[in-house]
């Protein structure tokens, strides 16, 4: 006989890790399953200054311990498997992992977003001979190096200020003719000397033998080409949810996010839906956490009518 | 073996062994090295039989990274008699590393 949890978390950020808290204090017996270590993209932030509470901002990683030690006390387990494959419609839900099967009445899918690729070819050859998706990870081995960033948005202008500080030379390429992000990026970014920006602009393709030499850009406005040498890219184009094992079983929006409301419940009985994965109006570390104590709720609602 | 931080001549000597060996290439700035460094303390507890597992701090052991080639943190390589059979960048889950060492072991 297998075992059944009242609740398998798949992902360990701050909304699955928040579920585990909330569910195991209203004495569930929960399952979390994480692939790498807790905290998720939030895992990634040295600094973290607008999660409340922490007057000199917080380490995100170190918040993610902190998440999980805290689910763990109260005895939430977690599992370091990867998931490949998820069975949601029936009333006992099949998760397969790397560790094996494990079967849940109830599936919270907290498994955020990852870095948005260029889909170009080569791309995932290169991945570390010249395209990154990590300034901070990244940015030491292009010191006195020529890069560019792509992307226009609060990411890109970061990436781009971090880069500016080691590299020599460093071009933004967006496909638009001003940035998206924040306001307090613009003036310190188009004060460094040596940043340069290329608007309206795309990369087409990478031009690279071992390693990246440069990257082919269209104008988007004349059309025209031209090839502009790099020692390496920096992909700062956005984030996508993490949601390919979910196509034609839970219902997902044009961009792929699980449709859910505020209430976190999907399409799926017993299933729900927390963090940057689902539909919402803004991705942060607070309203993940938010979901995670919102989805226990409705899991002990949804646990109490089945069993009547 | 328990995991190591190794030196530079630690590192010349523990990749002749004649047991296979994985070196992970990280720095304490990196912030996806902490990520995977859970998962990297499972997999030599796992593989202890059959690896020998280390790190490379590439502040501290530049040279190895030179010589190596690594652009990108964190890599991990193994080595078999001495040579590299095959390397892997960032892997985003303990599955993949396990994929990657059975791969080519």
């Amino acid at each position: 006989m297998e075992h059944i949890y009242d609740v398998i978390i798949i992902g360990g950020g701050p909304g699955g890790y928040t579920a585990a808290l909330y569910s195991a204090r209203a004495g569930l017996d929960v399952l979390l399953l994480e692939k790498l270590s807790a905290g998720g993209q939030m895992a990634l932030t040295s600094q973290i200054d607008n999660y409340p509470g922490f007057e000199e901002g917080v380490d995100g990683y170190e918040l993610a311990e902190k998440m999980q030690a805290g689910a763990e006390r109260f005895g939430a387990k977690t599992e370091l498997a990867e998931v490949y494959a998820l069975h949601l419609t029936e009333a006992v839900k099949k998760v397969e992992t790397s560790e094996g099967d494990f079967y849940g009445r109830t599936v919270v899918i907290s498994t955020g977003a990852s870095p948005r690729e260029l889909g170009l070819e080569q791309e995932a050859r290169l991945v570390g001979r010249g395209v990154n998706y990590c300034a901070a990870c990244d940015g030491m081995f292009y010191k006195g190096k020529t890069v560019a960033v792509v992307g226009g948005g609060n990411t890109a202008a970061a990436d781009a200020m971090l880069l500016s500080r080691i590299c020599e030379k460093v071009y933004v390429i967006h496909r638009r003719n001003e940035l998206r992000a924040t306001k307090i990026y613009h003036d310190p970014l188009m004060q460094a000397e040596n940043v340069e920006f290329i608007w309206d602009s795309v990369v087409t393709d990478l031009i690279a033998a071992d390693s990246l030499q440069g990257l082919r850009l269209k104008q988007v406005k004349t059309e025209e080409e031209r090839e502009l040498p790099v020692d390496g890219v920096f992909v700062s184009i956005g984030r996508k949810p993490v949601t390919e094992l979910l196509a034609g079983q839970i219902e997902l929006d044009g961009a792929g996010y699980i449709i859910a409301d505020e209430s976190t419940r999907t399409n799926l009985p017993g299933v729900f839906a927390v963090g940057d994965v689902r539909t919402k109006a803004l991705r942060q570390v607070v309203t993940a956490v938010a979901d995670g104590a919102v989805a226990s709720h409705y899991i002990d609602e949804y646990l109490a009518e089945q069993k009547q | 073996m328990k995991k190591l931080d190794m030196n530079l001549d630690q590192y010349n000597e523990i990749r002749e062994s004649e047991k296979p060996v994985l070196v992970e290439f990280w720095a304490p700035w990196c912030v996806y090295c902490r990520r995977i460094a859970p998962a990297y303390d499972k997999i030599a507890e796992q593989y202890e039989d059959k690896l020998v597992v280390g790190k490379i701090n590439v502040d501290d052991v530049p040279e190895a990274a030179k010589q190596e080639k690594i652009e990108a943190i964190p890599a991990m390589l193994l080595y078999k008699g001495g040579e590299v059979v095959g390397s892997i960048v960032a892997p985003d889950s303990k599955a993949k590393i396990e994929a990657f060492i059975e791969e080519h072991l």
